[in-house]
């Protein structure tokens, strides 16, 4: 419904759309078998990646489809689930979330967490919090994904979600082990970042993608061994739990009132997302996996930010001034890349695949969610913490910026 | 069932107004032009719900969007009356139209001479006609809607081309339709006319295009970049270049408007309406020399705060992020555009500007100043 109204806030509400009668999918697939794609695609029929150029490019063009949408009824069946998971990085809070989310909605739940429960990287978040999933009823494992079959000790499960390899080195055994199994559906956390960049921005699922990327080839594997699969694209989180610095990189300079450098114009649009949303779309294509089937989904909310943007919105949330300075990264050399939290570059994919698909939609509201997070950063006493800033005095430095002491 | 009907030749007995009311058209013999690109074609399987034959008044209808939107709706078997002041010809044969569909459109398009602003006039030459559906294409001002709907109670549906100039300026992107929208832009005329359309009790619809491209174009859109283009010359940007705009073909536009007609998904809704995917400015440049057929074009930044330009424009959009998402139209309405940016710009080229026809002269005086100024900087 069209709301005029004149506030300044931003609504985010969106409206569910009406699905409208089934048709033939064709969405983006890995394999070209299905015969309603239109004559414009130019690709060749195979089952394997068509290479052009330095790039991959799965065997249809990358004009999106005709828009088809199912009628998404969630299976009323539950599941028993096999999450592996990273136990470092930016993905380790999707495993986190996911599992209570598939436990709330009364599935059953392994997590296995690579390497040992001894390991100090289990003292962060979200491991640190693994309780959790043990009082809702899930279990938590720890071990090498190669022996993955070994550390579940032949339990059985219907879907196993991959939240852990970027190569084929490290996904295959997982794959081979769960296909051998009789693993129903295999999901697997990709990246957005495998996207060859555009100038004609968002990425959308069936875009041109980096041949080289290592994330690729676990994609084509996984669609070659399984006839369920779906494959999920994420960029960056926010959320409770996280194990690596989003907001927070903005917090810590905003509460000490220091300048924040940002490389580039700050009009980079980059899209920043509550881990909830990655979350309801995994739990949506295992509660409906024949439509999810075959499909590349970018778990991502559908708003994208600049990188002036979140710095406001973070300064905003925390209820303090801010000071934005741009920088050229090429000026700062090898620092760059430690500099700053997110790439200097547009960096923006849109869930459009899990709107059609799966009657998906996007709960992250940043301008809320950062409340919340500036609430918790203050709540564990970041605030107070002595830090260090050595790359952005130089980058300061370079600018002849002065920072009060 | 629409295709069934046919419209009757209408007589000059049809108008109970003065005859210097109204006018009708002749038939305009041009020289044959093969339409050879990608054929556009109106594709009423696309619809949801076929409509019955409605009589359809068109504010506006002879410029851009309305030469496209009657011609979809004439050859739906509609009977469509352009209310305009006549000063453009109320027919013209677009490029690429044959003789034989010109000649039909043109056979069975309407004409109501006057001035908009008339109220009185509309008022009278309006509810003695008798519309069941009106597209106001031209509207800019809430107080022009007034006399319309006061002429016609009866009216069916009243399709509105608002903009998505409307909308508040955000960090989060894209545009959705349920966003704040800005009291205070250029367009709250737009946005006062989505207001009063939403208190008085006819059913809506609100289209809201973002920048709107393609043949015969009156906004120099692409065709400032192909003026540049041909002149083999640089490519003056603001800033940074990876601003992020959109544009949105003329086409898919009309089939837009064509799909909310008696669409009951479309009852006092809103839409964006413009391209699948977005472009940098940078990006755009080079699109355009794609599609035309022009080397990848040297990009000159600068920065639009250390000139005094006046009142000339130097770059054509406006200097921020600014696009919207579609996903709505897509869902509800079963539409999507069909064409991409090079292949949209292509059309527009081919069918246009490589024609050597265009609407405004080129005119390169603020690229000169931008690039003595830099010639002054590197030396």
């Amino acid at each position: 419904m069209a709301t005029v109204v004149s506030s300044s806030s931003l609504i985010f509400s969106y409206p569910t759309p009406n699905l409208p009668s089934p048709s033939l999918s064709s969405s983006p697939r890995l394999y070209l078998s299905s015969p309603h794609l239109s004559s414009s695609h130019s690709s060749s029929l195979s089952s394997s990646i068509s290479i052009s150029h330095s790039f991959s490019i799965y065997p249809i063009s990358s004009r999106r489809p005709s828009l088809s949408s199912f009628h998404v009824k969630a299976s009323a069946e539950k599941k028993k689930v096999l999450i592996v998971n990273t136990n470092s990085g930016g993905h380790a809070i999707i495993g986190f979330y996911f599992a209570k989310e598939l436990l709330g909605s009364g599935h059953e739940v392994t997590v296995m967490t690579v390497g040992e429960e001894s390991s100090d990287k289990m003292k962060k978040p979200p491991f640190n919090r693994f309780s959790e999933i043990v009082s809702a009823g899930g279990q938590t494992v720890w071990g090498d994904p190669a022996e993955v079959g070994k550390i579940v000790e032949g339990a059985a499960f219907d879907v196993v979600l991959d939240n852990n390899g970027k190569d084929l080195d490290t996904v295959r055994p997982v794959v081979d082990w769960a296909k051998s199994a009789g693993v129903k559906q295999f999901l697997f956390i990709s990246s957005a970042g495998i996207y060859k960049p555009t100038d004609e921005p968002p990425h959308v699922e069936g875009d041109v993608v980096k041949a080289d990327a290592g994330h690729v080839a676990v994609e084509t594997y996984i669609a070659e061994i399984f006839s369920s699969w779906a494959i999920f694209r994420p960029q960056y989180m926010i959320g409770s739990g996280n194990n690596k610095d989003c907001e927070e990189w903005f917090f810590d300079r905003i509460v000490r009132d220091r300048p924040v450098p940002i490389p580039g114009s700050g009009m980079q649009l980059t899209n920043i997302s509550h881990a909830r949303d990655l979350s309801s779309m995994l739990t949506l294509a295992v509660e409906n996996p024949d439509s999810s089937s075959g499909n590349i989904f970018n778990c991502v909310s559908d708003r994208a930010v600049t990188l002036d943007g979140m710095a406001k919105l973070c300064a905003q949330a925390a209820g303090r001034p801010l000071k934005i300075v741009h920088y050229d990264p090429k000026a700062i050399g090898s620092d760059a890349k430690k500099a700053f939290p997110f790439r200097n570059m547009h960096f923006y994919a849109e869930p459009r695949a899990a709107k059609e698909i799966l009657g998906w939609s996007s709960t992250t509201n940043l301008p809320e969610d950062l409340k919340d997070r500036f609430d918790e950063y203050l709540k564990i006493g970041r605030d107070k913490k002595p830090m260090k800033f050595e790359i952005d005095d130089k980058i300061l430095e370079s600018l002849k910026v002065a920072v009060a002491v | 069932m629409a295709r069934l009907v046919v419209v009757q030749q209408k007589q000059p007995s049809f108008s109970l107004l003065p005859s210097s009311l109204s006018e009708f058209n002749g038939i305009r013999l041009n020289n044959p032009i093969q339409y050879k690109r990608k054929v556009w074609q109106a594709k009423g399987a696309l619809q949801v719900t076929a409509s019955s034959t409605k009589k359809i008044l068109v504010m506006g209808g002879t410029r851009f969007i309305g030469l496209f939107l009657s011609r979809l709706l004439v050859k739906e078997g509609h009977q469509v009356t352009l209310f305009t002041r006549g000063k453009a010809p109320i027919t013209q044969q677009l490029p690429g139209e044959s003789d034989q569909d010109y000649a039909d459109f043109s056979s069975k398009i309407l004409h109501l001479k006057g001035d908009r602003k008339d109220y009185e006039f509309v008022k009278t030459s309006l509810s003695s006609e008798g519309f069941d559906v009106v597209y106001d294409i031209n509207g800019r001002e809430a107080e022009e809607v007034e006399p319309i709907l006061d002429a016609l109670p009866k009216l069916e549906q009243y399709i509105y081309c608002s903009s998505a100039g409307v909308y508040l300026k955000s960090d989060l992107l894209p545009h959705f339709e349920t966003d704040a929208v800005d009291p205070k832009s250029r367009h709250k005329g737009k946005l006062e006319t989505e207001s009063l359309l939403t208190s008085k009790g006819v059913n809506w619809t609100s289209i809201r295009p973002v920048y709107i491209y393609g043949p015969l174009n009156y906004n120099p859109v692409e065709e400032w970049f192909f003026h540049r283009l041909k002149a083999g010359r640089p490519i003056p940007i603001p800033n940074s270049g990876v601003q992020i705009t959109q544009l949105g073909h003329v086409k898919d536009l009309a089939k837009a408007f064509v799909q909310v007609l008696c669409n009951e998904k479309a009852s006092r809704q809103v839409f964006n309406i413009s391209g699948e995917k977005y472009v940098t400015f940078a990006g755009l440049a080079k699109a355009c020399a794609k599609a035309a057929g022009f080397p990848e074009p040297e990009i000159i930044n600068y920065n639009p705060k250390e000139f005094d330009f006046g009142k000339k424009k130097a770059f054509p959009f406006r200097d921020q992020h600014f696009f919207a998402s579609i996903d709505k139209a897509k869902s509800e309405l079963g539409w999507k555009p069909e064409f991409d940016l090079v292949e949209g710009l292509a059309d527009s080229y081919n069918l246009d500007f490589g024609r050597g026809t265009f609407r405004k002269e080129a005119d390169f005086f603020t690229d000169d100043m931008i690039l003595s100024k830099s010639l002054v900087l590197q030396s």
